[in-house]
């Protein structure tokens, strides 16, 4: 399944946007809790989880989940693929486990969230939790945007075999 | 003459390697491998952080509702920040 040459720049430039977009709102997420934390104000503390929320469920998972979903239709649809080189294989691997751990984390920033949105009261030690999962989260997507730019060489045995089953059919 | 046999022998030569058999994979690629233990590392110093409790209330367990209405987490005190 190869896609033409005007679908592959669209979908490519889909891929990169939400994958750049969903780093962007993760720095973005971060600079909240690390504000929260510094200012240490109960309304700014508040302020900050109900930000937290509605940047995590309205910005982060759709990015992040557009991200999954177009990078594998951009590897389908090219000769990369999705399992024969390592660099595509451990992108998606990575942006897989990161986007699994924000919805597993998201209900407890909701959780945080709604106290703070109902009550006179905030956690502080929650927000040291999100600099744990926001500082991780955008180290991995570091990762993978760095992979994606250097591509470095590597086939999988798969990618290898798939090559030179190609090879034998092209040749006379 | 000898031009010619060079010439002929070169042939063959380019013909047998045409004809032989695919280079065999090359293996795993260095960076792949080294990734992959500073992978295990990480999740291995992650899971010993969580065995000796150094990672507070950090962990998978802390996503998984535990009853109570509040999905496992302590109710804040009212009117304060609350340092956890």
């Amino acid at each position: 399944m190869t896609m033409t040459p005007g679908l592959r720049e669209f979908v490519l430039t889909a891929h990169v946007t939400s994958s750049v977009g969903w780093l962007g709102a993760v720095i973005a997420y971060l600079a909240l809790a690390v504000a929260a934390l510094t200012i240490q104000d109960a309304q700014s503390v508040r302020a900050a989880w109900i930000a937290m929320e509605l940047t995590g469920w309205f910005v982060i998972v759709p990015l992040a989940l557009a991200s999954v979903l177009i990078g594998v239709v951009n590897a389908l649809g090219t000769p990369w693929g999705l399992f024969r080189h390592y660099w595509v294989l451990v992108k998606f691997l990575l942006t897989v486990f990161a986007t699994i751990i924000l919805l597993l984390h998201m209900p407890t920033v909701s959780y945080f969230a709604g106290v703070a949105a109902e009550t006179d009261s905030v956690f502080l030690g929650g927000l040291r939790g999100e600099l744990v999962h926001a500082g991780g989260g955008l180290l991995v997507l570091l990762v993978t945007t760095t992979l994606s730019v250097y591509k470095p060489r590597g086939m999988t045995r798969y990618g290898w075999r798939k090559q030179h089953e190609q090879h034998t059919v092209s040749q006379p | 003459m000898k031009t010619m046999r060079k010439l002929l022998l070169r042939r063959v030569t380019e013909k047998d390697t045409h004809m032989a058999d695919p280079l065999p994979y090359p293996g795993t690629p260095r960076w792949v491998k080294v990734s992959g233990i500073v992978a295990l590392v990480v999740v291995l110093l992650f899971v010993i952080m969580m065995l000796i409790g150094r990672g507070g209330r950090h962990g998978p367990g802390r996503h998984i509702p535990s009853g109570g209405g509040l999905g496992g987490h302590t109710p804040p005190i009212e009117h304060g920040v609350q340092q956890l």
